[in-house]
């Protein structure tokens, strides 16, 4: 008998669950559109959009941390504007974070420009403030800067922090209740950028700023545009 | 980021399936448009974009059983039939954006993926649209074929916005090779190479060393690009292109078949296989592309009669070796009665109908009738209608007649 892949048809199956919650969520948004401003089932409705969202979020990760570790994704990097990229995260996480009543704000030189793939990095960032998210205690920032020809992105929150009982083990201090496969997608999205034989990486720190735990990802950028 | 006023916009939406085609129609008027126009294939776009302008066009990949969206932008990209000023979105599922930006060549302004929310769309589409009227000199002088100006022009705007750098310099690469300068245009992809592994500069690059007539390092580029993006089946095309001149018809013929067997619906792609099929006398591989082709054609930009014509040729050639089977034979008649609905009144399309049709009748060793239809084609010439056959035809037939 032939051999199956189970990741290939676990993964064309959370395609195919994804699509449907694309379709719930449109006719959600065709419910919440025709419920009134004040009724007060709008709250759950507004509750049940993010949950689905989120859900959304996290099958669209998995593909990619299935494309990521079976080698079948081609990077397509570009040159972003970090003001607009992180600008389109918060945008998109703000709902999330409101329903939450947690404050999510970035900061970053307006100027600053990087090298890298949108939509990975689009994926990392949602998985870094989803996770935040469930840690925060008030507030989430993300910050973007350029030291040393990497492109430094983190998402920091005000929670507990990692666990610091095991630092040479990457994934196994993981928040419990949560797999560590958004840290290890997050991972793998880093060192999928590569300049110059220099590859990307993250860390796990304490945020200095807001006291909990910050993820760090660092992105490699080609040394003469950085001049 | 300005707030857009879209109410003075003119949309054209894509999108075959009902219910996305409803809620995306009630995104675009809830934030402002008042201009939409709805089309549920990509035939039919094409016959709005022939009649009408157009400043957003939001077009789904996934459009059924016809063209994909991909195939919609690279056609009416490359006929021109919509401007560079104006902006096209492609709305995507996960797994159809690898696609969608494998394509290098022609690419959308951008993509969305589903599910999107209406907030996202207008913030995605304002943005877009802003890129636009950053860019609007560059694509006024590309669009007037000015590649001199769209290069000045690019150059002030990475100055202004530092973030648009790559795209003008795609630009301005492609300008470079438009007005042959070629030297300069590859060092300019050489330099962005060095910094950004971008698909589309290493595709400039292989373009450069085309142009400039070095095949092998030609080669040497559009291989990797095969390599890199197993969606980017445009490099096919291109080292088909330098196995011709090469003269390794052979070679460029295996080549265009393992392009086609990857994405069969480009019809030019059809075409050049089945052209250099005849070229080889390769009747039947060029008689199935040309079938294709006019499969193909019906409702593309390329409805040209060359198409039916070829195809009529391949089926005239194979019939040199003996009367054509009941099902070609079916397949000559039907493209012959696209040829007499659609380009009769050419009479140079007339002549050579004439020609193709004579030589399958004598194939079928029917004189009578072969003889009919070239003395009704005489007729038409004397009325001006079609043109002469050659001296070497005329001779050929009537020795064939037996006369």
């Amino acid at each position: 008998m032939e051999k199956i892949d189970i990741s290939t048809i676990l993964a064309s199956a959370i395609h195919e669950s994804k699509n449907q919650v694309g379709t719930l969520l449109y006719q959600l948004q065709g419910l919440k559109d025709s419920t009134g401003k004040n009724d007060l089932s709008l709250k759950r409705i507004v509750l049940i959009e993010e949950s689905l969202k989120k859900l959304n979020d996290e099958w669209v990760e998995y593909l990619y941390l299935y494309r990521l570790a079976s080698d079948g994704y081609d990077l397509h990097v570009d040159t972003f504007l970090l003001d607009e990229f992180l600008d389109d995260q918060v945008f998109a996480l703000q709902p999330s974070a409101n329903a939450k009543s947690l404050e999510l704000e970035y900061n970053c030189d307006e100027h600053l420009t990087g090298i890298f793939d949108e939509r990975l990095m689009t994926a990392v960032v949602s998985t870094a403030v989803y996770n935040a998210l469930r840690f925060a205690k008030s507030k989430i920032h993300i910050n973007a800067k350029m030291e040393n020809n990497f492109l430094i992105i983190s998402i920091e929150d005000d929670g507990e922090g990692f666990k610091q009982i095991d630092t040479e083990d990457q994934f196994d201090e993981f928040p419990e209740g949560n797999t560590g496969l958004g840290l290890y997608f997050a991972e793998l999205s880093a060192t999928a950028h590569v300049i110059s034989d220099i590859r990307g990486f993250i860390k796990k720190e304490s945020s200095n700023v807001l006291g909990g735990a910050s993820l760090t990802v660092y992105l490699p950028q080609p040394i003469d545009l950085i001049s | 980021m300005a707030q857009q006023d879209f109410s003075k916009k003119k949309a054209l939406l894509i999108e075959d399936m009902a219910e996305a085609r409803i809620m995306q129609r009630k995104m675009l008027t809830d934030f402002g448009f008042t201009s939409i126009d709805i089309a549920m294939k990509a035939e039919t776009a094409i016959e709005l974009l022939r009649n009408k302008s157009f400043d957003v066009i939001l077009s789904d990949y996934n459009l059924g059983n016809g063209k994909d969206g991909q195939q919609l932008l690279e056609e009416v990209r490359h006929s021109k039939l919509i401007p560079n000023t104006a902006t096209y979105l492609m709305v995507t599922a996960e797994t159809s954006i690898e696609m969608v930006m494998g394509a290098i060549e022609y690419q959308p302004d951008g993509y969305i993926t589903k599910p999107f929310s209406q907030a996202v769309l207008q913030r995605r589409l304002s943005k877009l649209l802003e890129t636009k009227e950053r860019l609007y000199d560059v694509n006024v002088a590309l669009d007037e074929n000015n590649f001199a100006e769209a290069i000045t022009a690019a150059k002030l705007v990475i100055k202004k916005y530092p973030s648009l750098l790559g795209k003008c310099e795609r630009i301005i690469g492609e300008s470079l090779l438009e007005i042959k300068e070629y030297k300069k245009a590859l060092s300019l992809f050489n330099k962005t190479l060095k910094s950004r592994k971008m698909p589309w500069a290493l595709f400039g690059k292989a373009k450069s060393y085309f142009l400039m007539g070095e095949l092998e390092k030609a080669e040497k580029s559009f291989r990797q690009l095969m390599l890199d993006n197993r969606f980017f089946v445009s490099a096919y095309d291109w080292l088909a292109k330098i196995q011709v001149l090469q003269g390794k018809i052979e070679e460029a013929q295996a080549t265009l078949i393992e392009a086609i067997d990857r994405s069969p619906k480009n019809i030019l792609r059809q075409m050049e296989l089945g052209n250099i099929s005849l070229s080889i006398n390769d009747f039947l591989m060029a008689e199935m592309s040309f079938r294709r082709a006019v499969f193909l054609a019906k409702y593309s930009c390329y409805n040209t009669a060359d198409v039916y014509l070829k195809h009529l040729e391949s089926l005239a050639r194979i019939s040199d070796n003996g009367p054509l089977l009941p099902r070609q034979k079916d397949n000559f008649n039907s493209t012959l009665k696209k040829v007499h609905e659609l380009f009769f009144e050419e009479p140079s399309n007339k002549s050579k109908a004439y020609s193709y049709e004579i030589d399958i009748y004598l194939a079928d060793n029917d004189k009578s009738t072969a003889k009919q239809i070239f003395e009704a084609w005489l007729s038409e010439v004397k009325s001006a209608s079609a043109t002469a056959p050659t001296k070497e035809q005329s001779a050929h037939y009537n020795k064939s007649f037996g006369g």
